[in-house]
């Protein structure tokens, strides 16, 4: 299911207290992003789990609701 | 299938499966014994009395291998938290002997009282996993005593922050972190005894794991701890192939949030797609500015306490089980709070609400399975001062057991602690001998069973009176205590009782609620009420809501709820249609 895609770290300073989200789950993510391409538009996830996640289940979940 | 039938199809293309339940149990039972020790250790009764905290063992990737039976909130939380903190401080910046601490909110813990400690065990010099032990320290600094600021708005209100760094560096004290941290806390002497409990207790695991690598041979017992996940992972995949493909939602509020008046919705999509379950909790409130936001770690031990309330018990639990769950939490909502927003609540409130939400999402494909609603409300009751008697300052955080939902085959249980945390309450005796507090009464309410087929679990009622000489600085975080608010019942049965907490001053005849006596914004949240020599302070648990219609319930056990009176004569003529 994995496109192409690559890992991207989160480079911080010290004083940064902002913690970046996966795109899919919401789940903080330490150190590295997996960074895709979904339908044009890229998305940052904490793993390729969750970019699984979001083509099978987030998008035609998004799909069916422009439907209706 | 039976659970035998199915650890022996289950187990198996590799190692021997007694020889897997052997090491599972070994797992299980360091656990409990971390679990024993930190209860002969600590200091404070939030620990040996309150049963609060959570020993976890974990592989060298961060999988979770081993748990034993501690707080649901805590245990699915560890997930995050020691995979957070390996990834942030890097695997190789372990060394034997050191110990992480940790209690930050938004790195996967559940709320910022609790501290987790982390040791990595390292075998013939290669680092082989970690032993971690969650627990919730009592008074952790903050703008309340107790810190459960119940108007917190800001994370900063709610306690001494601290992100992953090592307390113990190869087994020796960082003192001046140490120093640090006791100066941020009131009462620091529990700290020092609490922390070193903790600590302790991942000192005999590691001892207990070393012993289990030399008998069985490090690689020997990785092996095991993988097979042991692949197959917890396969049993939840059966388990969840058996619901109905489909898509189940529901919707549930919390009465308010401690500092706006305004009910707060919470709203899951719960999807059966195979063999997986996706949790979705898209459609609830942006986030709050009062306590009760949830953080990533609640949100999802919330779903997986669900989860494992509805499938079969016996799945070894391990990062296996829960690889077939998964959970979408929107950042900035009611469940998934963002940087700097307020969560201490989150952990107490808002995780029973989601558990019963999942259940309830589910009650129409697993009718035999689920429950009503419990109490949800973790009856939050802090307070401190100085003992007038010893001169020393005390704090205290007590939690209280409400009524549990009824199921379609039983009543609820009774006076329980909330679903996530399999904790108990402080005896009457330790309020007395600890801290300047008289108990009244302490009773089950009646009447505050849901009305059923089978009847929801009841409320207690505890009365305290501030002791002589003494001044007790008081805060509350509790739910359930108006409007439509209380325990829902399921196919006809009745929602449970209110929850309460009022306070009759010295010269008072009277119970009164805190926004009338104090003028608070809440009157089930608030924050460092001072209360006087012969005050008195009554604490009502909500109870759980009932299973099926009143007017079917069993004649005889409605005789008998009379006789006991877990039912007025009254509710029993007019709700079950009573004669007798």
């Amino acid at each position: 299911m994995t496109t192409v895609g690559h890992w991207e770290p989160i480079v911080t300073q010290i004083w940064d207290t902002v913690i970046t989200p996966c795109d899919c789950c919401g789940q903080v993510v330490a150190k590295r992003l997996w960074v895709v391409d979904v339908d044009g538009e890229e998305h940052r996830f904490c793993s390729t789990r969750c970019e699984e996640l979001y083509r099978t289940h987030v998008v035609p979940q998004r799909r069916a609701e422009t439907a209706t | 299938m039976a659970a035998q039938d199915r650890t022996a199809e289950g187990i198996g293309d590799g190692i021997d499966p007694v020889l897997l339940g052997i090491i599972n149990n070994n797992f299980v039972n360091i656990c409990r014994e971390m679990g024993i020790t930190m209860t002969r250790t600590a200091f404070s009764p939030i620990f040996n009395e309150g049963l609060d905290f959570s020993c976890v063992l974990f592989d060298r990737h961060g999988n979770m291998i081993g748990q034993a039976e501690f707080c649901p909130a805590q245990l699915a939380a560890s997930l995050f938290i020691v995979r957070w903190t390996v990834e942030e401080l890097g695997v190789d910046s372990f060394e034997p002997g050191d110990v992480v601490l940790h209690n930050d909110p938004y790195r996967g813990g559940a709320h910022i009282p609790e501290h987790s400690v982390i040791r990595p065990v390292f075998h013939g010099g290669e680092l082989w996993g970690f032993v971690a032990n969650v627990g919730h320290l009592a008074e952790i600094g903050g703008k309340a005593v107790g810190s459960f600021a119940a108007d917190a708005t800001e994370v900063f209100q709610e306690g001494l922050r601290i992100p992953p760094v090592k307390i113990v560096s190869r087994d020796e004290n960082n003192l001046d972190l140490w120093r640090l941290i006791m100066a941020n806390h009131r009462t620091p002497r529990n700290t020092w005894g609490d922390l070193n409990a903790q600590i302790g207790s991942l000192r005999v695991a590691e001892r207990r794991l070393l012993e289990l690598l030399d008998r069985y041979g490090a690689e020997f017992v990785s092996q095991a701890a993988e097979e042991l996940m692949d197959y917890s992972e396969r049993w939840m995949r059966a388990e969840i192939a058996a619901i109905p493909d489909g898509s189940y939602e529901f919707t549930d509020w919390m009465e308010d949030d401690g500092v706006v008046d305004e009910p707060v919705k919470f709203h899951v999509t719960v999807t059966i797609d195979g063999d997986r379950m996706i949790v979705d909790w898209t459609g609830s409130s942006p986030q709050v500015r009062g306590p009760i936001n949830a953080t990533y770690g609640v949100t999802s031990g919330a779903v997986y306490n669900a989860v494992f309330h509805v499938t079969d018990s016996s799945i070894p639990k391990n990062s296996g089980a829960y690889r077939p769950i998964h959970i979408i939490a929107p950042p900035g909502t009611v469940t998934n709070v963002v940087y700097p927003g307020p969560s201490v609540g989150g952990n107490t409130e808002t995780h029973p609400k989601l558990v019963d939400m999942v259940t309830g999402a589910l009650a129409p494909v697993m009718r035999d399975r689920v429950a009503a609603a419990e109490g949800a409300s973790a009856c939050n009751f802090l307070f401190g001062g100085v003992h007038p008697k010893t001169g020393d300052y005390y704090a205290n955080y007590h939690l209280e057991g409400c009524g549990w939902g009824a199921k379609d085959y039983d009543d609820g249980n009774d006076c329980t602690i909330v679903v996530n945390g399999n904790c108990r309450n402080t005896p009457v005796e330790i309020f007395e001998t600890r801290y300047p507090l008289e108990t009244v009464e302490y009773s089950l309410i009646a009447d505050s069973g849901g009305a059923g087929r089978h009847r929801g679990g009841l409320g207690t009622r505890r009365i305290m009176r501030v002791g002589a000489g003494a001044e007790v600085t008081a805060s509350a975080l509790f739910d359930r205590t108006k409007g439509e608010f209380r325990a829902w019942g399921l196919e006809g049965g009745l929602p449970g009782g209110y929850g309460a907490i009022l306070v009759k001053r010295n010269g008072d005849t009277e119970f009164r609620t805190f926004p009338e006596v104090y003028g608070t914004v809440s009157a089930s949240k608030f924050t460092n009420i001072l209360l006087k020599e012969g005050d008195e302070i009554m604490l009502d648990a909500p109870g759980g809501g009932g299973f099926g219609d009143p007017l079917e319930r069993d004649r005889d056990a409605v005789a008998r709820d009379v006789a006991e009176g877990i039912v007025s004569p009254e509710a029993a003529r007019d709700v079950y249609g009573w004669d007798g």
